[in-house]
């Protein structure tokens, strides 16, 4: 009895924080789920794509009591086994990820509301009437002001407490618990990004509502170094924007340059398309040491964290401008604004700066003090061959490389001249700086490196936000009956293993008339390549969300609107209602929703858990290979497992035998393979023959360009029928069906999971 | 069979070891003998074989060769089966390297030929990051089966790896001597 009172006070509660009273749909089984509310079906999940673990250390030093030695089959003094110490650290990174974007999304929520006041009205255009597909769905909130995302916010913080508690030594003795935390924790960070980006928008007027965004510089050279150049360098716009707004309040934008590393550069391009993109995360140390930048303007989230000790090198002054990282500097908030001034540029102190006006006004200031007096030249190769002569070949740098460069070779080469090796290892350096750290001979091999820096400029789009409903009711029926044969989204950073890839990767599906998706530093790193054309893949091919499109969604919090539009082709093109309703979004996604993720060169916590959050959406991911350190894949077994669904619209569970999509979170060596994952972790039970057929097209003939030639081993698995076959591969494709017995099998008319497994959801509420 | 650390790891960014690790041998006659007492031995190629040459040889030409003297079955994985096919050697399975060490950690299944999972898996031409997370998924969670490493570089997670080898001269020996000491055994 006090048990119903329980969850009659705690209801009572959710529906007044998401307004139940306002009738825009019925309310789902899940508004504002809690840990258990969708185990169930994290757990169907986690039968067939099981977590796959590879332990990144035998041992765990999270308590006292260790470090305790987790090898093979023993266990922790607090009894935990080395799987669940793994699953234990995915849901970490995953919560360290989460809380990145939440925080980030408190944080300029606040601003805004500050500014705007919290009755500002959402709205992102005439053509986003949907505008937070991942909010409507897992709160079951729909927010109408920027006071309204505070609910969501909040919500994310509490649940992230819980998550974060269940982590403390001597609590959850289960891997597939964890595993479950971690989806939990992943479906946070789309609300908590979904929150930071709708906020930005509103708040500081982003495009929305428009595919054709302005094209900016990428590119250190695209910089003017005649200029006093301040940089920004992190994640969120609360500073930048407020820069330009002062630059532009004192006639000064002309005679100052704006760039931006990593996100915020992103950012500010949405704000003023006049700023320049320097590039991802891996250009950022090599940026810093070149000394280009006059003033360096930190935020929050993959910053160097030896900022300072950076800055004072190259000479540059450096602002702290957000509490997350403020590297043990004097904050100067309260200090007045010349006596900072006159510090930073007769001292070269660098300060925290939380006020964004002061900041700013500083920023400027300084930056045009110090830049006539500074040096902005890039090394010459007859310098740069000097300098190398000193290099003893001991290999040391070789052994210090993450991305297992003979970086020693490249300078030993340019020691003789030759500056090819170099400009080769550059292209694929991810920045770290480990092998001028430990190099015996003190070589300054970022400053050599400087030779084999491409001067090239390239293009990037900005980032346009949310797909427009509009948009979605075009491509929803050829997207889920297979037609248009996939959405491709490459998110998060672009380091491993190669920056080229992921440009080719685009290219190729673009030009095979996939929807492509980019965020965050893929983003620019997809820009950094050009065609014999001389064209970027933003020059080749639109903006729109359609068939053979590359879409910017803007920065890691954008990644929402990826999701989001996942949601979107549920709720606007099938009309099934959303609010509260995780499980249906989730379930038609995977079932129905041809879309894969790549997260090729993700390193960051944050990758972690944007990952995982599409994960439970029912978005496979792949990753690179270095990714295999995240220690955590969700794998399936094709030969072993089951492909059992329900058929909706025959109320009987069948077994399809067919392994789609194959794995959630999957790891590729190489890119050839990534080129032939990705079409077949776009194929769904739901494709009609004609669908299945361009899918399979795109499979067997990636295959045959990638793998060199043949057909693919588990072809078989899926085609149902002749009808399902390619054209142009028929015989080909006939043949070898009929030399390993296939047999043709029914395609399943509605497929669903709901009715497989124990769920409040019933059957009918997947029929549309 | 793993003991403590005699040797620090190649790319050691990448590579920390714990308190197990693998035995190391440098010579050829010991790491032959090694793979000639496996019952089901299983040979797992990576695309690093297509990419390096070593005394004018194709790497995945020694791996060949390998497999050859004892019948060892292949698993071909990322882009190693065109090559292959090429020098005329159909490979036994085709998986990639995450689904193979998937499949190895199920005690119970069938292998590659469907006689039972295998004992002995000897990974070559992987990167080490990517080849030391798959050893360790293999040491941790498959007590059924030893590793073995062909490349030149230190893997701590296997239970048998080559040393660090600097010279490539010193390597092509010791896999022409695993070669030719397989051919004895
Ligand atoms: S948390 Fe458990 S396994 Fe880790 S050190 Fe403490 S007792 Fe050992
Ligand atoms: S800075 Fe580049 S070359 Fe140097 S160790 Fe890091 S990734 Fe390797
Ligand atoms: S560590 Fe320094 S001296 Fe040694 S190879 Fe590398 S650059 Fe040359």
């Amino acid at each position: 009895m006090a048990e119903l009172k329980e969850i009659t006070r705690k209801l009572k509660e959710i529906h007044e924080k998401i307004k139940a009273e306002i009738p825009w749909e019925p309310i789902g089984h899940t508004p504002m789920p809690e840990i258990p509310d969708l185990r169930n079906w994290d757990m169907k999940l986690l039968q067939t794509y099981k977590p796959f673990y590879a332990p990144f250390c035998d041992l765990c030093c999270f308590c006292t009591y260790g470090k305790c030695d987790l090898t093979e089959d023993c266990r922790g003094a607090c009894g935990i086994d080395i799987a669940t110490q793994q699953a234990r650290f995915v849901l970490l990174a995953c919560l360290m990820g989460c809380s990145a974007h939440a925080s980030h999304a408190g944080h300029i929520l606040d601003v805004l509301i500050e500014k705007h006041g919290p009755d500002k009205k959402i709205n992102l255009g005439t053509s986003v009437e949907l505008e937070a597909p991942n909010i409507r769905t897992v709160l079951g909130l729909k927010p109408e002001t920027l006071g309204d995302l505070k609910v969501a916010i909040e919500y994310v913080y509490k649940e992230i407490a819980h998550l974060l508690d269940s982590t403390h030594m001597g609590q959850e003795g289960s891997c597939l618990d964890y595993e479950s935390k971690s989806l939990h924790a992943g479906m946070l960070d789309h609300v908590g990004m979904e929150v930071g980006d709708i906020a930005q928008i509103v708040g500081f007027n982003y495009p929305t509502s428009v595919a054709d965004t302005p094209l900016v510089d990428l590119g250190w050279n695209s910089v003017d170094k005649t200029k006093p150049i301040i940089c920004f360098i992190g994640h969120n716009p609360a500073t930048s924007t407020v820069v330009v707004d002062y630059l532009q309040e004192n006639n000064l934008y002309d005679k100052v340059e704006l760039c931006g590393v990593c996100c915020t550069a992103l950012e500010t391009t949405r704000y003023s398309a006049r700023a320049k993109v320097i590039g991802p995360f891996s250009r950022q140390l090599f940026f810093l040491r070149s000394g280009i930048a006059d003033v360096i303007m930190t935020d929050e989230q993959c910053i160097r964290t030896d900022m300072p000790q950076e800055a004072t090198k190259a000479g540059s002054a450096l602002i702290a401008a957000l509490d997350k990282a403020m590297y043990g500097l004097e904050d100067a908030t309260d200090m007045d604004t010349d006596e900072i001034v006159k510090k930073m540029v007769e001292e070269k102190k660098h300060f925290a700066i939380l006020d964004p006006k002061k900041a700013a006004e500083v920023a400027t200031k300084v930056a045009m003090a110090i830049a006539p007096h500074r040096k902005k030249q890039w090394i010459t190769e007859q310098e740069a061959t000097e300098l190398a002569k000193k290099c003893s070949m001991c290999g040391m740098c070789e052994q210090a490389c993450p991305n297992l460069f003979d970086i020693g070779r490249g300078i030993s080469e340019v020691a003789k001249g030759n500056y090819d090796v170099i400009r080769e290892i550059f292209n694929l350096c991810v920045g770290c700086g480990k092998c001028e750290e430990i190099c015996p001979r003190h070589l300054p091999i970022f400053k050599i490196m400087q030779v084999g820096a491409s001067k090239e400029t390239w293009k990037v789009r900005t980032g346009r936000g949310p797909i427009m409903d509009t948009e979605i009711r075009t491509v929803g029926a050829p997207i889920t009956l297979g037609t248009i044969p996939g959405v491709v989204a490459l998110v998060g950073c672009s380091n491993f293993p190669d920056i080229r890839d992921l440009a080719e990767i685009v290219d190729e599906f673009a030009r095979r008339k996939y929807i492509v998706v980019v965020s965050g530093c893929t983003a620019m790193a997809v820009g950094m390549w050009k065609d014999a054309d001389g064209k970027t893949v933003y020059e080749k091919y639109p903006g729109d969300f359609d068939a053979g499109c590359v879409v910017n969604v803007g920065s890691c919090v954008a990644n929402s609107h990826i999701s989001g539009a996942a949601i979107k082709i549920a709720n606007i093109f099938a009309a099934l209602p959303l609010r509260g309703n995780y499980e249906v979004m989730a379930d038609y996604v995977l079932n129905r929703v041809g879309a894969v993720g790549i997260a090729w060169g993700a390193y960051s916590q944050k990758a972690a858990s944007i990952a995982t959050g599409f994960n439970r959406l029912g978005v496979p991911v792949i990753l690179g290979p270095h990714s295999s350190k995240y220690r955590r894949l969700y794998l399936s077994r094709k030969d072993e497992d089951e492909w059992k669904v329900m058929d909706a619209r025959k109320r009987q569970i069948v077994e399809t035998n067919e392994p789609s999509p194959e794995h959630l979170a999957y790891v590729c060596e190489t890119k050839e393979k990534a080129m032939v994952m990705i079409p077949k972790l776009c194929i769904r039970k739901n494709d009609t023959p004609q669908g299945r057929a361009i899918k399979l097209n795109h499979y067997i003939s990636l295959y045959k360009k990638y793998m060199g030639g043949g057909l693919p081993e588990d072809l078989p698995l899926y085609v149902r029928r002749d009808a399902d076959i390619p054209l142009v591969y028929k015989k080909e494709v006939k043949a070898y069906l009929t030399q390993i017995g296939w047999k043709p099998k029914e395609p399943v008319g509605l497929p669903t999971l709901i009715g497989t497994y124990p769920t409040k959801v019933p059957v009918d509420s997947v029929i549309h | 069979m793993s003991q403590l650390a005699p040797s620090l790891p190649f790319h050691r960014v990448n590579i920390l070891t714990g308190t197990r690790t693998a035995r190391l041998v440098e010579d050829p006659v010991e790491y032959a003998k090694q793979i000639a007492k496996a019952q089901r031995p299983l040979l797992v190629l990576g695309p690093r074989l297509l990419k390096i040459t070593l005394g004018g040889k194709l790497l995945l030409e020694y791996a060949l060769e390998i497999a050859k003297t004892k019948n060892i079955p292949i698993c071909a994985t990322a882009t190693v089966k065109s090559k292959m096919v090429e020098l005329g050697v159909q490979p036994d399975s085709v998986y990639d390297v995450v689904e193979i060490i998937n499949a190895l950690k199920d005690p119970n299944w069938k292998g590659v030929r469907k006689e039972g999972n295998h004992d002995l898996v000897l990974f070559f031409g992987f990167r080490t990051d990517l080849g030391e997370q798959g050893l360790s998924v293999l040491k941790h969670f498959a007590p059924h089966l030893k590793t073995m490493t062909m490349c030149k570089y230190y893997y701590p997670h296997a239970d048998f790896s080559l040393p660090n080898i600097r010279k490539d001269e010193q390597w092509k020996n010791i896999l022409e001597g695993i070669i030719e000491n397989l051919k004895k055994e």
